[in-house]
């Protein structure tokens, strides 16, 4: 049998063939690399009474992962990495953060778990320290010297709270006599505490304090003995975002016409609809909008602030809380530590995140602090935003300075928590 | 806010709660009595005319009355086919009832879960949005939503007495409750009069869930902490008695909100449960409960 194909013509076609495959093969090893993923873990309540500080923060995470693949992917080691996703509903139950934890580890092998706070942490603390996981808190007093690799790298709640009421303090000097409504448990008191503390600083004298259960369903009471003490500002502390909510259209029903300051005022255009732009007008709290004018550059560290805010808005219109960017923004700050580490593994990541100096929180540089109160240098402390309802939109009216308030009255402040049970290694 | 003006707004918000205690554990109440069925899921029933109430309002922009009636209507609808499907085939089985009870109430919350989501409780613009000043008091205030709800229960609380007591319907239903096998003998139908009781007691949740929702937490859990009141004002009223429940709604509500507002909430919830178990060791068959012989 002859054959056609010339010696020419068949090196010149195997060689088109192996060409095609190098570079198909180099085409596969390039969609290959793009597709290396690093997995993320979030471990929060998506349902029940905590879901408020969970839910729209796993919304947030989802939206800063999509910029992320957006934009390539992230960047560690010379290699891009596709960042996905995995999150386990822990109903803020220390049973169910214990299984989500383990789902997280063991089988989707995750390199950082964000976590909301207290029960669930406490609950997950020291098997995420026997496993090395570096884990994420927004509550500082979960921090502790024998679990090195849990941080709060965004919130240092409760003591944050001092900023505005320091704010009322230099700033409206009728308001004389205040009062605390709050649900009892670690959330509320710590922030009773740290509340207690700042209107003391501030010259303010607590008359009346209310703390209720889980099961209230009715409110007017409590907001009807708050009201008849007559006192000049009303704290919900830090209620949860449904208690504010009720909470605060009882007090617009019930006639009361003094200041508020609290914690949070999660999905504000909700209340807003309930009550007035005139009642709140004034309304002071912690937790800004992310296209605040201040949030753009001026030395914050929140990339794309205003465009991630936007598309928050877009996509679940007013649902935007505190924690909308919060896990978000301890994402930004594990970013640049893996990216100067070079690695995802999650005891040098740790390493590298302790290393940061200064520590580049979304409000303003910060440094590790929290050795005086929980034996460990875990919690970012630095600049916390006091912000004002203006017309009806949340406003930064000052970037308070928390590290400076404790250097002076850390010790107010550690005599509350003692005279309230609340933990500290103080 | 005088001494005085803090007990006459304390007394507003009792008589408030008083109302909404009383529709919700009347319903409650008159299952047991007529079917003999303990239902957990009642609470989940006032949870769906909640739910209705904020989907047909806020959502699909039906008149806020519009709303409440329809949601009254499909919570009388979900109850009748509780009790054609669930009840029914369990009648005289106390413990199946409970059981089936149970776990329609799971049902309804995951359904609710399902078709609206989960998270943050689910928000209605107040139709009523201003506050009546009690005999022109400045200070002592009800907010017209809660006169509202007032209004609606005294309105079906006398509808109810009205229907119970003047109707042959209504004769009917106390003659099962009384003696079941006496009331077949007599040729009423024990199905029909379950099936109308079971409907009536659905819509009074419904009715309940629906006038609160814009005061309340909407979640698919929503119901579980008024259940629990119920339950005790149901014991302390003395089981299956429709007086003894209005007796005990009006005692426990004034009980626990004059125990909120001047000493805090979590005590007034302990101290709630004590009330119960002291009206049992002095009289164990509850307010208006009867003895039963062997």
């Amino acid at each position: 049998m002859t054959s056609n194909i010339s010696r020419r013509k068949f090196l010149a076609g195997t060689g088109g063939v192996a060409a095609s495959l190098t570079a198909l093969g180099a085409t596969r090893s390039k969609v290959f690399a793009a597709e290396k993923t690093i997995k993320i873990g979030f471990l929060a309540a998506l349902t029940g009474d905590a879901a408020g500080w969970g839910l729209p923060g796993l919304y947030g995470v989802e939206i800063w992962a999509e910029q992320i693949n957006a934009a390539g992917g992230m960047d560690v080691g010379g290699e891009k990495y596709r960042v996905e996703v995995i999150s386990y509903d822990d109903e803020f139950d220390a049973i169910k953060a214990t299984v989500g934890a383990k789902k997280l580890l063991f089988e989707d092998e995750v390199s950082i778990v964000l976590m909301l706070g207290i029960t669930p942490v406490q609950a997950v603390k020291d098997f995420m320290t026997r496993n090395k996981m570096l884990t994420t808190t927004l509550v500082p007093t979960d921090i502790s010297a024998d679990a090195p690799y849990l941080f709060a790298p965004v919130e240092v709640h409760p003591f944050y709270n001092v900023t505005a009421v320091d704010w009322i303090g230099r700033n409206m000097p009728n308001v004389k006599t205040a009062a605390i409504a709050t649900q009892n448990d670690e959330l509320g008191l710590s922030s009773q505490a740290t509340y207690r503390a700042a209107f003391e600083v501030a010259g303010i004298e607590v008359i009346e304090e209310n703390l209720f259960g889980f099961e209230v369903t009715d409110f007017a009471p409590v907001v009807s003995k708050l009201i008849a003490a007559n006192p000049d500002v009303i704290t919900w502390d830090t209620a949860y975002p449904d208690y504010v909510n009720l909470l605060t259209e009882q007090a617009y029903l019930q006639g009361y016409k003094g200041q508020f300051v609290n914690c949070t005022l999660d999905q504000y255009s909700h209340i807003l609809a309930k009550t007035s732009v005139e009642f709140l007008e004034g309304f002071l709290w912690q937790f800004p909008d992310l296209d605040d004018p201040i949030m753009q550059g001026g030395g914050t560290h929140f990339d794309n602030a205003a465009a991630f805010y936007q598309t928050y808005e877009e996509r679940y219109p007013g649902a935007w809380t505190a924690v909308s960017w919060e896990y978000a923004a301890a994402l930004e700050m594990w970013k640049t530590a893996v990216g100067n580490a070079g690695s995802f593994d999650p005891p040098t990541a740790a390493e590298a995140l302790r290393n940061l100096s200064p520590v580049p929180h979304a409000f303003g540089d910060a440094e590790w602090w929290g050795e005086s109160f929980f034996g460990i240098n875990s919690a970012a402390l630095g600049k916390w935003p006091v912000v004002q309802m203006q017309n009806g939109k949340a406003v930064i009216v000052e970037m308070g300075d928390v590290r400076a308030w404790m250097d002076k009255h850390g010790d107010v402040l550690i005599k509350h928590f003692e005279a309230l049970g609340v933990p500290t290694s103080a | 806010m005088t001494d005085l003006e803090l007990i006459l707004q304390t007394i507003m918000n009792s008589l408030i709660a008083s109302s909404f205690t009383a529709i919700f554990a009347v319903g409650l109440v008159l299952i047991f009595g007529i079917m003999q069925v303990v239902n957990f899921a009642h609470g989940a029933l006032y949870m769906v005319g909640a739910f209705s109430t904020w989907y047909l309002y806020s959502e699909l922009g039906l008149p806020f009355f519009v709303a409440i009636i329809l949601a009254t209507l499909l919570t009388a609808a979900v109850g009748l086919v509780m009790e054609r499907a669930l009840f029914r085939p369990m009648r005289g089985n106390l413990f199946g009832g409970l059981i089936v009870s149970v776990g329609m109430m799971f049902v309804l919350e995951v359904l609710s879960v399902y078709l609206f989501g989960q998270g943050l409780m689910k928000n209605i613009t107040p139709y009523f949005k201003e506050s009546w000043h009690v005999f022109g008091i400045e200070s002592v205030t009800i907010a017209h939503s809660r006169l509202f709800v007032f209004a609606v229960a005294t309105f079906i609380l006398v509808a109810f007495w009205l229907f119970m007591s003047r109707t042959r319907l209504g004769w009917a239903m106390r003659a099962c409750a009384q003696n079941p096998e006496a009331a077949a003998l007599q040729g009423i139908s024990i199905g029909k009069i379950s099936m109308l009781a079971m409907v009536i007691s659905a819509a009074m949740a419904g009715a309940g869930g629906a006038v609160m929702a814009p005061l309340v937490r909407i979640t698919p859990q929503m119901g579980h902490s008024v259940l629990i009141t119920a339950f005790i004002v149901m014991i302390v009223g003395g089981m299956g008695s429709i007086e003894g429940a209005l007796i005990a709604a009006f005692a426990y509500s004034f009980f626990h909100t004059f125990v909120t507002t001047y000493v805090g909430g979590e005590i007034a919830t302990i101290l709630g449960l004590v009330l119960m178990l002291m009206v049992l060791i002095v009289k164990p068959t509850g307010i208006m409960g009867e003895r039963e012989s062997v």
